[in-house]
């Protein structure tokens, strides 16, 4: 019974903190198909917030790696977009910015 | 040997157009197997904005589609029992200078003959609805039936739905050829599992539907055309609404009036479009460059994209973008897509070429193409959407 308690926190546990999205709805999304992090992400948002997944990507791997029994090593990342951290819209307008791709 | 499967069509792409044809035929009765080579999703669809939007379109059959799907839109609301982040809060396009204003106002009648609820704003009560806007706009076009959706969601809903109406999905499994009989009808496919014999092929892989094209001998005339987005982070709402600029319709159909824009703007085909989406987040558009396959994002056309944005919001500038993204949009060389059966290849369908409208067409783009499959009389004339006009002078 202790068993089965801690798998039910565990379930309710925050992964993604940004788009507050748990363990439970993770667990759901692979099982409706997602076999990877981009595949979590677009079924419930976690990695899309502020953060891009900097926090939650390694926890997010792990679910995905421990479900489907993929090696960590094989399971690709997500998706490198930028900017590599939340810059501000105007620092884009000037010319002279030094943003460099 | 192939596979012996009772599938009645195999319906080649997961994205909107895939996933939408898959529910209407699986609905219909028809035994549907959908093969993607990725996820869901996977492709243009989760590279774009959430469009269901009327007013930017030719006044005439292309609206007309858009006004249907959108009417499909709300029905799908329940038939799917699925957020897909669907609000209907109109649009607005933004007027900036005079040559705009008379051929917007102008373009509104034709609008509003095809039954598209547009009216004018004022430039008082623009300033009332969108006061972050920056100061000397004329005024903007409202059309109160323009909405919005999740793209993404909308995918997976569609394809939930056409499962519970007994249709297979196949993700993550490529289709590596199409196979025809003696008499050059379409009879199987053979996916990287294995061959499976099936009587019909839809091809709705968008961009890249030229490529399933050339399995059976077609040149399918859709290029890839990049969009690239900006994604700002989530603050209290700045506008509640999509907001772009007439500027971009009337470069679209009257490029002598958009002399001295700026180079870059031309370069990258930027026009202004913001987005504030469910989850709080706004997106900024737009771009559409041709740039073959590469889905990346480049600084040159963000940079031109987020200085347009600025123009029309100033206060954008103190917000953060947290993402780039792009997508590729299946461009037809008639801005038309191409619903229809193949006379040359029985048994081979085409659903593709939306270039960015793939979303706010995707119901009705669904429903015509399990008619034509089915034999029925189609919702709308298909004529505009025929194979048949790339192959016949």
């Amino acid at each position: 019974m202790s068993n089965k308690k801690s798998k039910q926190n565990d379930e309710d546990l925050i992964i993604c903190r940004c788009e507050e999205i748990t363990k439970k709805e993770i667990l759901q999304a692979i099982a409706d198909g997602a076999r990877d992090l981009r595949g979590v992400r677009i079924r419930t948002r976690a990695g899309m917030g502020l953060c891009q997944g900097r926090s939650c990507e390694r926890l997010v791997r792990k679910i995905i790696s421990e479900e489907l029994k993929i090696d960590l090593n094989i399971l690709p990342s997500a998706t490198r977009r930028p900017p590599v951290r939340p810059l501000e819209l105007q620092l884009f307008g000037r010319d002279d910015d030094g943003i460099k791709e | 040997m192939a596979l012996k499967s009772n599938l009645d069509v195999a319906v080649v792409g997961g994205g909107v157009i895939g996933a939408s044809c898959a529910y209407y035929l699986a609905k219909a009765g028809m035994k549907v197997g959908l093969f993607e080579k990725g996820d869901i999703a996977s492709g243009s669809s989760g590279g774009c904005d959430g469009n269901i939007m009327a007013q930017d379109h030719q006044p005439g059959y292309d609206t007309n589609l858009t006004i249907i799907s959108n009417k499909m839109y709300k029905e799908l609301l329940k038939e799917l029992d699925w957020d897909i982040e669907y609000s209907e809060k109109g649009s607005i396009l933004v007027i900036e200078t005079e040559d705009e204003l008379k051929f917007m106002k102008d373009r509104m009648k034709e609008q509003l003959a095809c039954g598209l609820p547009v009216r004018f704003v004022d430039k008082d009560e623009l300033y009332e609805q969108e006061p972050l806007l920056a100061p000397g706009f004329l005024g903007a076009i409202e059309c109160a039936s323009d909405a919005a959706c999740m793209p993404i969601q909308v995918a997976i809903a569609l394809v939930r739905r056409a499962r519970s109406f007994g249709a297979e999905i196949h993700t993550f499994e490529e289709v590596k050829n199409i196979e025809l009989d003696k008499k050059g009808k379409v009879s199987g496919i053979e996916t990287i599992q294995g061959k499976i014999s099936v009587p019909r092929v839809i091809n709705c892989c968008g961009a890249w539907a030229p490529f399933l094209g050339k399995m059976v001998g077609l040149n399918i005339p859709i290029e890839p055309r990049r969009g690239q987005l900006v994604v700002v982070e989530q603050v209290a709402q700045v506008g509640h609404r999509k907001i772009s600029e007439a500027h971009y319709i009337v470069a679209k159909f009257h490029p002598e009036l958009t002399e001295g824009t700026d180079s870059d703007m031309i370069k990258y085909g930027v026009a202004f479009v913001f987005e504030p989406t469910a989850s709080g987040n706004m997106l900024l558009g737009s771009c559409r460059e041709f740039a073959g396959y590469d889905t990346r994002t480049t600084l040159p056309a963000i940079r031109a994209i987020i200085k347009r944005a600025i123009h029309f919001i100033p206060s954008l500038k103190y917000l953060h973008c947290i993402r780039t993204y792009a997508g590729l949009r299946p461009y037809t060389p008639d801005h038309l897509s191409i619903v229809s059966q193949v006379d040359e290849v029985p048994g081979f369908y085409i659903a593709a070429g939306a270039e960015g409208d793939g979303i706010g067409i995707a119901p009705i783009t669904g429903l015509l193409m399990s008619q034509i499959v089915l034999g029925q009389k189609t919702t709308i004339d298909v004529d505009p959407l025929r194979w048949s006009r790339f192959t016949q002078g």
